[in-house]
């Protein structure tokens, strides 16, 4: 197994930058950084340490730590460097381990040794997978939670609860002879309508979680000549579509990658919707149909400079169907008389200038405004996979079934079945439950046996 | 090598699992020999006096319908038959029946002394003739040798017993019985991984001297519901069992005796049964409990004797004798036969085939005890599979072997040779995942015609089996063609018989069979007249039991086929398991030894931990990624 070296923390200026090394030569390359081939590093503690160029000269001082395998993240032995955040240190930092025979890791390296080393379970596997490919922070952060167990902890009351009432039922078939308590059909049905809201609940959060994976598909529409590919350039500040004044000149849809605050959004600029006897015209305008069709978000814009054309309200009748955002573009300018009373409808708001760039922090606000209470540091876990998420509604489900059949006095054979599905399905993020559990459960709870 | 005599298989032991394997394997055209210490205890029930119960009176069911023994021998002896669980769906409910212990062994060793081609031998195995890795025989301790192309061993407890009570200790395989120790060493000497388990029975009491006015009583089912779907009726006379409940006195007693008990002095080191607990664990683990409940079951029609079910108990017999009367009812009672624990040896059931062979010693069977499995009905099961095998190796014909989806027998061996044992292993309906399908009263359906194509059912079974079957065919047709609308009387009395409730404009009867509140009765009354007159309760409930589970049974196989969708992933054949390093040395070896193809195999493999298969699930994922 080679040594592996990576910058921790992200890229650009910062106070501090964090160099992980991994593998069997990390010390002797922290060895030869600081020109001590005699160091000996305790496990676990910090040092401060010079960091030494090949001419001898003192590069950086860095706090170093090391960690001895197997205790480690990776499970291999590991250096951690935190040197100043300068790029130009980090860099030279960077090239000196690689001098001494560490490798640049590849995308997720640190976490794939990890759990080639047995560090990790299936579900926080996923979220290495999710964490390799997370595009941008929020969504590094959402995978990270997932890594440090906050899914299956997360599940655990609903879990427990769900084990607790399957061996009653259980025992209660299985132990006839058995002197044990009444089942208390009532508090049975509790219990599964408390499981079936904690399981909904986080399930729920996959509306928002998704975005932070897939991010947000987010399309600006609105008749020709609006503003749209100002817009659309002033939010990816860069003068990627081509705006003139000839109304229809955005032809095709285009799309681009951003990052608002830490969320990928997946930006269109689409054709001016109207009618339209231009063939080339009319085939853009029926891909912006398309782009509509496939967004989460739209961005509908309108010029404020003059009053609503049937055009505007057209898209805007077209809009209605998807969560959406009235941009009033052109604010500089003097605005049309009542365009503000005809769209007081319209709750999601926002004046700006895509000339100007005014307003601008408004709309981005507007469309971050369902990922409010996430990109903060106390937000709740959220559910970014879709397999999770299946996972819980079929979870869910099953619990759903098995209320229903209980509500019929339906026999506890069948409803046995809806929890032990639910029991599999939240296995298959959890962890298994086997029957051997089950059986040892029931053999705690109650005393069976003649 | 010069032999006393010749067979095609030997079977030791003469329980449960021996009588089944030896009429097997003898009516299956094998000349075969069963070897028991005492021609006398053929067929003996060591610990309580009953077959059956939830689950293992499904395992009955099953040894029928492929043409087994046991459910024959305790229909003609069972002295207190009840169906279990009868107020509860169709797949929980099972037969349990009380047994006339001595009745049940004289017909146990009739049926075995009728059968052709099948042997007697009194004596002890103390050898196994193992040659070029193949079974060539037995040695007696008498020195007569004997020669089998196949040999089951059936031992039960006697393999190494030790008898426990109180701090006495002495080696024996019943009470009363010397144990095996020769062929226990045997199996040792042979590679085989051999480990400990421990069980218990409780005291017999003289029923002259039980007051059983402080008992509450329990009858027999008013019409019984037989074991052998070739019974007709039961006719044994009935008997009462009896309920009764310890005290908290007493449970104190117990405890400040505790030091007495073999169990907690250390003196034992098997592991015993958690779901047949010695009254000493029960006052133990369920301290705040307080009262445990017993069952008085009488031996049977001649005898005094009385079984004292729920106070299995290892304490010195006088202690054993004032424990006892310290129980309401039992002030004057006088013990008959003290209970103990018995120690015995294992062999590890991963060693086997899903035909119950050793890999270890090809032609060598094992069944029962031997396998870490209690109960008469586990027991039996396995003797029944292994005499079956044991007869086709000996013809050159394919392994026999049953499916997890098809039978609890499939499921009970499935688990042995996949998981081992940690403890004494016992079937529960919990254990299958297919529960609404394998029900008592389908084991017929099930499994009636392997038990044809193998050999073991006989042309007039096989003919009833057919009648049976076409019967319920003919009703569950009826079930979905016979309709009543809204302005048929029948519609409207079903409805107030069922509390006024709508069921639409018209419904079909095998609808109206799944609400809540149709009875069986009710069912009967509207099916068309020329199926009633052909109709019997058990046909009817079959058919009712299929048309309730059908729907169930087809979504519960979705879900877990669903579940599999990871076990197609590939292993390639080049990937080193010892490369894994988060895999512990145990791991790696039983990944090696199986080499699974797919994910699907490796989770198949018995104590492969979930933490290593996510490693291997993990380093599979990262292999693909990169290739």
């Amino acid at each position: 197994m080679d040594t592996i070296v990576a910058v921790a923390t992200p890229s650009g200026r910062s106070a501090i930058a964090l160099i992980r090394l991994s593998g069997p030569r990390s010390v002797d390359i922290l060895r030869s950084l600081i020109h001590d081939e005699q160091f000996t590093p305790e496990p676990n503690r910090v040092l401060l340490k010079r960091m030494i160029t090949e001419a001898g000269e003192v590069l950086d001082y860095a706090l170093v730590s090391y960690f001895a395998a197997p205790h480690s993240f990776t499970g291999e032995d590991m250096v951690e460097i935190s040197c100043h955040g300068s790029p130009v240190i980090v860099r030279q930092i960077l090239d000196l381990t690689q001098m001494f025979d560490a490798r640049l890791a590849g995308p997720g390296e640190f976490t794939l040794r990890a759990c080639k080393n047995g560090k990790m379970n299936l579900t926080e596997a996923e979220a290495i997978r999710d964490l390799i490919n997370a595009r941008t922070s929020a969504a590094a952060v959402q995978a990270t939670r997932q890594l440090s167990g906050e899914l299956s902890s997360a599940l655990l009351p609903s879990k427990q609860q769900l084990i607790s009432v399957i061996v009653t039922l259980e025992s209660a078939l299985e132990f006839v002879e058995d002197d044990l308590p009444q089942v208390q059909l009532a508090e049975m049905q509790a219990r599964l309508a408390q499981i079936q809201v904690q399981i909904k609940d986080l399930a729920d959060t996959y509306s928002t979680g998704h975005l932070l994976r897939d991010g947000i598909k987010c399309a600006i529409i609105g008749r020709p000549n609006v503003g749209k590919s100002s817009l659309f350039n002033r939010l990816l500040r860069l003068d990627r579509a081509i705006v003139t004044d000839v109304p229809g000149t955005t032809r095709d849809s285009l799309t681009e990658s951003i990052s608002l605050q830490g969320i990928p959004v997946s930006l269109t600029d689409t054709a001016g919707i109207r009618k339209t006897g231009d063939k080339i015209e009319a085939i853009g305008v029926e891909r912006t149909h398309r782009a509509i069709a496939d967004a989460d978000l739209l961005i509908v814009v309108v010029d404020g400079s003059t009053e609503l054309l049937p055009e505007d309200l057209a898209v805007l009748s077209q809009a209605n169907e998807t969560s959406h955002i009235v941009a009033v573009n052109k604010c500089d300018l003097r605005q049309g008389s009542d365009i503000v009373n005809q769209l007081s409808r319209q709750s999601r708001l926002v004046h700006l200038s895509a000339l100007t760039g005014e307003g601008l922090s408004a709309l981005t606000a507007a469309i971050l405004e369902p990922f409010g209470r996430v990109d903060s540091e106390g937000a709740g876990l959220l559910i970014t996979d879709s397999r999770h998420y299946d996972l819980l509604r079929r979870a869910q489900h099953s619990v759903g079934q098995a209320v229903e059949l209980m509500d019929e006095r339906a026999g506890e054979e069948l409803v046995l079945i809806g929890l032990h599905n639910a029991l599999r399905f939240l296995g298959e993020i959890t962890g298994e439950t086997t029957t051997e559990d089950l059986l040892s459960e029931i053999f705690s709870t109650f005393c069976i046996g003649k | 090598m010069a032999f006393d005599e010749v067979f095609d298989v030997i079977v030791i032991g003469g329980g449960h699992a021996g009588c089944e394997a030896a009429s097997a394997a003898a009516r299956l055209g094998s000349t075969t020999a069963l070897v028991t210490l005492n021609l006398d205890l053929i067929g003996q029930m060591s610990c309580n006096p009953a077959i059956g119960g939830i689950a293992k009176g499904h395992l009955v069911r099953e040894i029928d319908a492929l043409g087994g023994i046991m459910a024959r021998v305790i229909d003609r002896t069972g002295i207190q038959f009840r169906l279990l669980n009868r107020s509860r769906g169709p797949a929980v409910q099972s037969p349990r029946a009380q047994a006339d212990r001595a009745l049940y062994r004289k017909e146990m060793r009739a049926t075995l002394e009728s059968t052709p081609n099948l042997e007697l031998r009194q004596g002890m195995v103390v050898d196994l003739l193992v040659r070029q890795g193949r079974i060539q025989g037995v040695v007696m301790q008498d020195g007569r040798r004997m020669a089998a192309k196949a040999v089951i061993i059936a031992a039960g407890t006697f393999l190494n017993g030790l008898v426990h009570t109180g701090r006495r200790t002495y080696t024996a395989g019943r009470a009363g019985e010397p144990a095996s120790i020769e062929l226990a060493e045997t199996l040792k000497r042979l590679g085989f991984p051999v480990g400990r388990l421990k069980t218990g029975t409780p005291p017999r009491l003289d029923g002259r001297t039980i007051d059983w006015s402080a008992f509450e009583s329990q009858d027999a089912d008013e019409s019984p519901v037989a074991f052998s779907f070739s019974t007709d009726r039961i006719d044994q006379p009935q008997i009462k069992c009896y309920i009764g409940y310890t005290t908290n006195s007493l449970h104190e007693a117990i405890r400040e005796n505790l030091h007495e008990s073999p169990l907690y002095s250390g003196q034992i080191k098997g592991t015993g049964p958690r779901y047949c607990p010695s009254i000493e664990d029960k006052v133990v683990k369920f301290a705040d409990k307080q009262r445990h409940q017993l069952f008085l079951e009488p031996e049977g029609h001649d005898t005094n004797e009385v079984y004292l079910n729920g106070f299995s108990t290892s304490m010195p017999a006088g202690m054993q004798q004032r424990f006892v009367r310290m129980i309401s009812g039992l002030e004057e009672t006088q013990i008959i036969r003290p209970g103990y624990a018995i120690e015995y040896d294992f062999v590890d059931p991963r060693e086997l085939g899903a035909d119950l062979q050793c890999r270890r010693v090809p032609g060598l069977f094992h069944a029962g005890q031997v396998n870490g499995t209690t109960g008469y009905e586990e027991a039996a099961c396995q003797g029944l599979l292994a005499g079956i095998n044991a007869a086709r190796r000996v013809q050159g014909r394919s392994a026999f072997r049953l499916g997890r989806e098809e039978s609890y027998i499939g499921v009970l061996v499935d688990d042995l040779i996949r998981q081992g044992v940690d403890e004494p292993y016992r079937i529960f309906t919990s254990r299958a995942e297919y529960r609404l399908a394998l029900r008592h009263d389908n084991a017929d359906a099930r499994l009636r015609r392997y038990g044809r194509e193998l050999g073991l059912v006989g042309d007039q079974d096989w003919e009833r089996f057919n009648q049976r079957r076409d019967r319920i065919a003919k009703i569950e047709t009826a079930l979905h063609a016979t309709k009543l609308k809204k302005s048929d009387t029948a519609y409207r009395a079903a409805s107030e018989a069922m509390g006024g409730i709508d069921l639409g404009d018209s419904i079909a009867l095998s609808d109206l069979a799944k609400r809540s509140g149709a009875t069986p009765d009710m069912i009967f009354r509207l099916l068309p007249h020329d199926v009633q007159t052909t109709t019997d309760r058990s046909d009817l409930e079959g058919a009712l039991a299929d048309n309730l589970y059908s729907g169930y049974i087809t979504a519960q196989k979705a879900v877990v086929e669903r579940l599999r969708h990871h076990d197609s992933a590939v292993i390639p054949a080049r990937l080193n398991f010892r490369e894994l390093n988060g895999l512990s040395h145990e791991m790696v070896e039983r990944l090696e030894r199986v080499r699974p193809r797919t994910f699907g195999e490796a989770r198949n493999i018995p104590g492969l931990t979930a933490a290593a298969l996510s490693t291997l699930f993990v380093s599979l994922s990262i292999t693909s990624e990169a290739a």
